[in-house]
């Protein structure tokens, strides 16, 4: 509660005075507009910044991560350590356990296997099977973890959004969210939220018409404020079927910094190591020089068709790979034929983007997987999670970061943050240890402070 | 031999002096202790000549007395030979430095002032050449400027206020001049919901509570914990509120404190027990306490009370709007509404007027004893910097649209509650103001009334 004062406070300070006799204001609604889908999907899948903020809205995770290295509660009722090897979380009621617990369990299923898994490996049968006992989770580590708590906060762990309300809001029909009086946190301060899905020349026209009040997926050249830049991504490769030195290819040839300046959308900052410079700060290698030239090679990359970075980094590395001697074909797909692609390894090469948690330790443990080195798990995050210190384990985990970097098949290129702007009539805009925004923060000003300043 | 044995005895002389003479200050020490300290290593930095003479300005007699005496002791600690002198100006304390001897004089102004107790002045060598003749010429060395300051604390606050025996206040009619020195009074992990005042444990001097999410703190005259309770125990709420809220009253015959956190289903009754230490409960609570017998209900899931409230006699009473914060001093009842407007009542049953620009750090308290109270406020405003603590004189019309009695800047943080004690049995009233800290927690601070 205290980090969420803080946070509180930290915003309220950045807030421009208001008359509301020195509380935030309840009521009223804010009109948001956002590039994101109309609807976001599973939990596991919403993991860009922008669909996790959507999905935030309407379905939390057992926790939220706070800058001091803690988790607070945030669907939960409650998050203890009865015993060191075992965290209680206690649910609102044995539906919403029980739901969460079958979420968990997909995560590792053949149909629904994603990366996120790895965020549960620490626990008992690598989190195969977690089972509620009416509303508490009892989760019992295979070896000490520590960072358990910060790693169940990450947003592809929160439960499916469904009729019983999980999160701040409730869907109220056309874009419409209703505040949640019974949101273990407190209700939201705004009454309601009216949702609005566009493209940037919608966001733009919206903006200077003054249609919406609040807008999510803005370059950060507007000057909008964006949180922790860790959505991370990656080209993966398959290295059974390319040469050994394709990443020698990929890296002589592709510059991040023209990637993030020219073919991504701000906030975005080169990747030039396995975690997220907001993880892990490291000047980068020197290039390397491109390798041998080799006969000519037909290549396929896989790309997540919703994601229109995506599209014109693929093209950039099309080109880029084409000096090197491979003939790059372009595949977009669903999120969810991606991810089945890349269970089943079935790719070449795969832009593969991730939500990273703010903790490096876990955030490893979701790369390993995603690069295919699973098989890593057991050996790396053991030693990482027997350190009792917060800092040294997330030390340990960048060092190990940087020393597996050259065994796991993923070439990283650049991570990106989500950027909002907010009218000045809309106050209490705070951005989480994730770096999301959390819109049920948001309170109106009172009339006396409404200015006109920072719109156009 | 007798050599060896006088080396011996110089040595452990020396490891004694060592033992005795800490080279950073102990932990908890006092502020005027902390401030000495800061002093003294400043002069020895300086560095300054032996034997030192030290002249304090500013604040009260008390004040001055407590300084000059520790700063002296730790100088002397440090082999200076302080002398403190008593001199009727800064000025005419160099002739006096000169004539006793002192090759240093230190000449500090003291203040205390927005939770600071400040010591500020100069350094100065007192030697005079020889070939000066009668002019008092100063030396190269030393010179220097002094300016420290640390946290006051409540022992700084009994040391400047008004002097003298305590008397029951009298009133006086046309003098209505008031100043507040303010000291932290406890610090508390997570932010204060709400606080209240009286006595508790029968001693004729009120104790101060403090409710958090889930405890209830008490806490003596000096800022010293009594007791604190967790409420961990009562079940969760179903409906809560973002920002800690609830509310706070000490209740009369026999002396109980009544609590309610909104983070929690109902509130509890509670009997400090100082020999135990103990906050014990004795009762729950279905109806919010927003005074002493005054009951009423939260806004579901908002910092607030609903507009119905039932009086002490039974009776309800329904005002304006919702209001969060309440303060009660009989008749007067004073509700501050969430747009900063707040509605006075001079007594139940009767019109009310209509206030602006109030904070919800709001009460009535009397300060001046005369049987009327003032109407005390913080800022309106969400993130005023610095907030500012006003007091008005309660009058027919808006007291606020007239000068206040008294204002002054309070530390960094939300005011977020106000109440008046008489903390130490003297009938005179202090001020405990519960700011929330942007670092998530909080801070009580005590105003008590100084010279003015």
């Amino acid at each position: 509660m205290k980090r969420r004062i803080a946070l509180a406070g930290l915003a309220l300070l950045a807030s421009a005075p208001s008359l509301a006799a020195s509380r935030p204001r309840y009521g009223g609604e804010v009109r948001v507009a956002h590039v994101g889908p109309p609807e976001v999907g599973e939990p596991a899948l919403a993991d860009t910044p922008l669909e996790a903020t959507l999905l935030g809205l309407l379905s939390r995770p057992v926790c939220t991560p706070t800058p001091d290295e803690g988790a607070r509660p945030a669907l939960a009722r409650d998050l203890t350590r009865p015993t060191p090897q075992v965290v209680k979380v206690v649910l609102p009621n044995a539906a919403t356990a029980s739901a969460l617990a079958r979420a968990w369990t997909r995560l590792s299923s053949a149909d629904g296997a994603s990366p996120y898994r790895a965020l549960l490996y620490p626990l008992r049968g690598e989190g195969r099977q977690v089972s509620a006992s009416g509303s508490t989770l009892e989760l019992a580590l295979a070896f000490p973890w520590p960072d358990l708590e910060r790693a169940l906060c990450h947003p592809a762990l929160s439960a499916p959004v469904s009729a019983s309300p999980s999160g701040p809001f409730s869907a109220a029909g056309r874009g419409a969210l209703e505040a949640q009086l019974g949101w273990p946190q407190g209700r939201p301060y705004l009454d309601r939220l009216l949702l609005t899905a566009t493209d940037e020349r919608g966001l733009a026209r919206m903006w200077a018409s003054r249609q919406v009040q609040v807008e999510m997926g803005v370059s950060s050249e507007t000057e909008a404020p964006s949180g922790a830049l860790l959505h991370a991504t990656y080209l993966a490769f398959s290295p059974r079927r390319l040469p050994t030195d394709f990443r020698q290819a990929v890296e002589s040839a592709i510059d991040r910094e023209d990637l993030t300046r020219l073919f991504v959308r701000s906030p975005a900052v080169p990747m030039p190591h396995l975690l997220p410079p907001a993880l892990l700060q490291q000047p980068p290698k020197p290039r390397p020089s491109a390798p041998a030239a080799l006969a000519a090679r037909t290549v396929t990359l896989l790309y997540d068709a919703a994601l229109e970075d995506q599209r014109a980094v693929a093209e950039r590395i099309q080109v880029k790979l084409h000096e090197r001697g491979y003939t790059v074909a372009l595949e977009p797909l669903s999120r969810a034929a991606l991810r089945a692609r890349w269970a089943k390894g079935d790719f070449e090469l795969m832009l593969h983007a991730l939500l990273l948690p703010p903790v490096p330790g876990p955030a490893l443990a979701v790369v390993l997987d995603a690069g295919g080195r699973k098989d890593l798990l057991g050996v790396e995050l053991p030693p990482i999670g027997v350190l009792p210190d917060a800092s040294a384990r997330d030390a340990r985990a960048r060092e190990r970061a940087v020393a597996v970097a050259a065994s796991v098949p993923l070439v990283p290129l650049y991570a990106q943050g989500l950027g909002v702007r907010v009218a000045p009539e809309v106050m209490g805009l705070e951005m989480d240890a994730q770096g999301l925004p959390t819109l049920d923060a948001l309170f109106l000003a009172p009339p006396e402070a409404t200015a006109t300043g920072g719109r156009p | 031999m007798s050599r060896a044995l006088l080396l011996t005895s110089l040595l452990a002389a020396l490891a004694a002096g060592a033992a005795s003479n800490p080279t950073s200050v102990p932990d908890k020490a006092s502020a005027v202790t902390r401030l000495t300290w800061a002093l003294a290593d400043d002069l020895r930095a300086l560095p300054v000549e032996a034997p030192v003479a030290l002249h304090l300005s500013g604040g009260s007699a008390e004040l001055r007395r407590a300084v000059g005496s520790l700063l002296a002791a730790r100088l002397a600690v440090m082999n200076l030979a302080p002398t403190v002198l008593d001199a009727p100006s800064p000025e005419a304390a160099e002739a006096l430095a000169r004539a006793q001897g002192a090759r240093t004089l230190a000449r500090l102004t003291l203040d205390v002032e927005t939770g600071m107790l400040r010591a500020r002045g100069d350094v100065l060598g007192t030697w005079v050449n020889f070939w000066s003749g009668r002019t008092p010429t100063r030396p190269a060395r030393p010179a220097g400027a002094l300016s420290e300051a640390v946290d006051a604390d409540p022992e700084v606050l009994a040391l400047a206020a008004v002097g003298g025996p305590p008397q029951p206040p009298t009133p006086q009619p046309g003098v209505r001049g008031m100043r507040f020195l303010g000291a932290t009074f406890a610090r508390l992990d997570t932010p204060v919901a709400a606080l209240a005042a009286g006595d508790l444990d029968g001693d004729g001097k009120d104790e101060v509570a403090a409710l958090t999410e889930h405890e209830v703190s008490v806490f003596a005259a000096d800022g010293r914990l009594l007791a604190r309770r967790a409420l961990d125990g009562i079940a969760p709420a179903s409906v809560t509120t973002r920002e800690p809220f609830g509310a706070l009253a000490v209740l009369t015959g026999p002396p109980r404190l009544a609590a309610w956190s909104t983070r929690h289903a109902h509130g509890e009754l509670l009997v400090l027990d100082v020999a135990r230490a103990v906050l014990r409960p004795v009762g729950t609570l279905d109806a919010a306490p927003v005074g002493p017998l005054e009951r009423g209900a939260f806004v579901p899931g908002q910092t607030a009370f609903q507009p119905e409230v039932r009086m002490a006699d039974g009776k309800p009473l329904t005002v304006v709007a919702p209001f969060t914060t309440a303060s009660l001093a009989p008749p007067r009842m004073l509700f501050v509404h969430p747009d900063g407007v707040a509605s006075l009542f001079s007594r139940p049953g009767t019109a009310f007027t209509r206030l602006s620009g109030l904070g919800a750090g709001s009460a009535l308290g009397d300060l001046d004893g005369d049987g009327v109270p003032e109407l005390l406020t913080t800022s309106p405003l969400l993130q005023p910097s610095p907030d500012v603590l006003r007091v008005h004189a309660l009058q027919d019309a808006d007291p606020t649209t007239h000068e206040p009695l008294w204002q002054g800047a309070l530390p960094a943080g939300r005011a977020l509650g106000v109440v008046t004690a008489d903390l130490f049995g003297d009938g005179r009233r202090e001020v405990i103001v519960a700011l929330w800290k942007p670092d998530g927690t909080s801070e009580l601070f005590l105003l008590r009334q100084g010279a003015p």
